[in-house]
């Protein structure tokens, strides 16, 4: 009889410990799930945001120049950036022009006008004018502005000229590059940033219920107002969030203007981000450059948190429903 | 009481239908205005790719050929409203047929007789001539070999091709493989900081790396990445990682939990699960992040021009930028050739995939 309890002892502990073993397991397994599945994602993540965000605080404080190497720190840059630097306030005052210049006629606007004219016109045709508009986007940006260099080129090759001379009897060739640089970096930046407004406007006007459409034609409405009282309130939301995030990426962007008129003639197209640019890979001052983005990063974070708004958080943060690992 | 019931609905239609007639008007009007505008404004975006096709195929002096572009618009134009109207004319599928086929049989006429003896590949001398450059300067300006300075030293087409092909393949692999990875894991994982690393998530894929590109130059120099395409891969992945991980998750949200519980039940582990019965669920989110990740790294110019130096590790984007810079003046024909083998893959793989990158949402935006 003993033995049998014993037996029955020993079978206690030992199931006991092969449910001990089995919960060790699934914290274990639980880890290297989390080290498999997240792992990869958050080294990288932490070697491409994170440090290079020190490292730029790091050298905004020293005096990094050309050769890459650091004699002293200092806060010099920061005192150049409030008050040696006689190019800002005009650098900045074009940004401002240029940002929402584009923001407002092209981003916003114009996608708009696309969505609304797209959608109103036979699905088919809808497609064509739509793909059409997303050819810049789908375009190299090299190759993009390689047409544009071509289309405004001073002499009467180019493709503005051509059509000019030819069609309207212009006689003097017209230079856009010099007279106009603005308008310029304006128009090939919102040709592009057009199409981004025109999808999400797109996808939401479909989402509106069409007996809206219907109710409002039977109580008389027109086009307009149609587009005024029942389109326009729908794409409240989805237009906030273009406006901040192409905002955000007008701000940080420079790659089209770089290519275009390399910010000039002389600073006359040289936004914020493109003088960053500037002054640390073409003049070296790598110190004085990280202190102008650390501006940049920061105004980055703020409107990607303003970005929090337009998520539904409830939906993100859903809780997963399965507790094994 | 003499009015007849035909003499009332006289009086009551023909105001009527004169309303009806007006509205049809009107209507058509206002679709006329607007394919008028929409035509208007579509135009200087289509006008330069289609002029450059056409140069590209057509130039032979180096100069812009005006002739035969005006007679390839002339017959493409017409072509294309053919089949518009066409298109709204036709009732059934079999008049569609014949209708399509008559304008296309016309067109495909009027381009053997007007535009296809004008049209050659010699523009395309790129593709097996690395001293193209020399070659050009000499026909177009009559300048000898060694004699003008500052031309470029250009490493082969294909040298370029197998490079943006490594960079952009390369990237789109490691893209794919740890978005679906950590996008699986914050879909499907309950953990500790999973809330905060989803807000912060968000917060980088607004957050612009181009910001960060003067210490990740440095960073590059310090780990000796720098002139390697190595070191631009790694960047672009950062680049697209936190975008692509919202898609993935998207797609991984929209897969039914039945599925896996099945799977969990029948006693399959959880990485089992995600590989066999979860990853065949979301290929089309698989396809949609690696086709944008390829056209988005086969595009870039900004880190490749800042990061690499040698000409042995040049992509098509600055292999374009550098023809463009050395020979735009002397030979647009070149420039253009060079524009249609550079634009041509990634407009092809954006007609592919374009169903698969319609699906493309960042979950729960607010409608």
């Amino acid at each position: 009889m003993i033995w049998i309890k014993e037996n029955d002892v020993a079978a206690v502990t030992e199931n006991d410990l092969d449910v001990r073993r089995r919960l060790r397991s699934a914290t274990w397994r639980q880890r290297t799930n989390l080290f498999i599945f997240l792992g990869p994602a958050i080294v990288l993540i932490f070697l491409l945001y994170v440090v290079p965000v020190i490292v730029d605080i790091f050298i905004s404080f020293t005096d990094m120049g050309r050769s890459l190497a650091i004699n002293e720190f200092t806060t010099k840059q920061y005192e150049k950036v409030f008050a040696g630097d006689k190019r800002l306030p005009q650098v900045i005052g074009l940004t401002f022009v240029y940002v929402f210049g584009t923001l407002a006629v092209f981003n916003v606007t114009f996608g708009l006008v696309l969505a609304i004219l797209t959608t109103a016109i036979p699905k088919t045709s809808g497609i064509f004018f739509r793909g059409v508009w997303l050819l810049p986007r789908m375009s190299p940006s090299v190759l993009y502005i390689f047409l544009w260099i071509w289309v405004i080129d001073p002499s009467e090759f180019g493709l503005l000229n051509q059509i000019l001379t030819n069609l309207f009897g212009v006689v003097k060739p017209v230079d856009l590059m010099t007279n106009a640089p603005v308008m310029l970096i304006i128009f090939s930046n919102g040709f592009i940033g057009a199409s981004m407004g025109m999808i999400i406007f797109t996808s939401a006007i479909r989402s509106i219920p069409e007996h809206l459409f219907h109710a409002a034609r039977v109580d008389g409405a027109g086009g307009l107002a149609i587009v005024r009282h029942v389109t326009l309130p729908a794409l409240r939301w989805p237009i906030s969030f273009i406006t901040i995030y192409q905002t955000l990426s007008l701000t940080v962007s420079f790659e089209y203007i770089l290519l275009l008129t390399k910010g000039g003639p002389f600073f006359d197209t040289t936004v914020y981000a493109l003088y960053i640019y500037g002054r640390a890979f073409e003049n070296g001052q790598y110190a004085y450059g990280a202190a102008l983005a650390l501006f940049l990063i920061v105004i980055g974070v703020a409107l990607a948190l303003l970005g929090w708004k337009f998520f539904d958080m409830k939906k993100l943060l859903q809780v997963p429903r399965i507790e094994v690992q | 009481m003499e009015v007849t019931f035909g003499a009332l609905r006289d009086q009551i239609q023909k105001p009527w239908d004169r309303l009806a007639a007006r509205a049809r008007w009107m209507r058509r009007a206002k679709l006329a205005a607007m394919y008028g505008f929409l035509i208007a404004v579509s135009a200087p975006v289509l006008l330069p790719y289609f002029w450059m096709v056409t140069v590209a195929f057509s130039s032979k002096t180096g100069t812009v050929d005006t002739l035969i572009l005006w007679r390839a618009m002339a017959i493409l134009l017409p072509f294309v409203f053919g089949c518009w109207i066409w298109s709204t004319i036709g009732t059934t599928a079999r008049q569609m047929f014949f209708g399509f086929a008559a304008i296309t049989a016309v067109a495909v006429a009027a381009f053997v007789i007007l535009v296809l003896p004008d049209l050659h590949l010699g523009n395309f001398i790129f593709i097996g001539e690395r001293n193209f450059g020399d070659i050009v300067r000499e026909t177009r300006t009559g300048s000898k070999k060694g004699e003008v300075s500052g031309g470029i030293d250009f490493p082969s087409v294909w040298l370029a091709f197998a490079n943006s092909l490594y960079l952009a393949g390369g990237q789109t692999i490691i893209v794919a493989v740890i978005a679906s990875l950590a996008g699986y894991y914050l879909s499907r994982f309950e953990f500790a900081g999973r809330a905060a690393m989803l807000r912060s998530l968000l917060v980088l894929h607004a957050f612009p790396v181009l910001t960060l590109i003067v210490p990740l130059f440095l960073i590059m120099n310090f780990v000796g990445l720098l002139d390697q395409l190595l070191g631009v891969m790694l960047v672009l992945v950062g680049f697209e990682l936190p975008f692509a991980i919202f898609i993935m998750k998207g797609f991984f949200d929209a897969v039914p939990w039945e599925i896996e519980m099945s799977a969990l039940t029948d006693g399959a582990s959880r990485r089992q699960t995600f590989v066999r019965v979860v990853l065949p669920q979301v290929t089309n989110g698989l396809i949609a992040i690696s086709v944008f990740s390829f056209i988005r790294g086969w595009e870039e110019y900004i880190f490749v021009f800042t990061f690499l130096i040698d000409n042995v590790n040049w992509t098509m984007s600055l292999y374009m930028f550098f023809v463009r810079d050395d020979i735009l003046g002397i030979d647009f024909g070149l420039v253009s050739a060079v524009g249609v083998f550079y634009l041509a893959p990634s407009l092809v793989l954006y007609l592919v995939a374009q169903k698969y990158l319609a699906q493309m949402t960042i979950g729960g935006v607010k409608g």
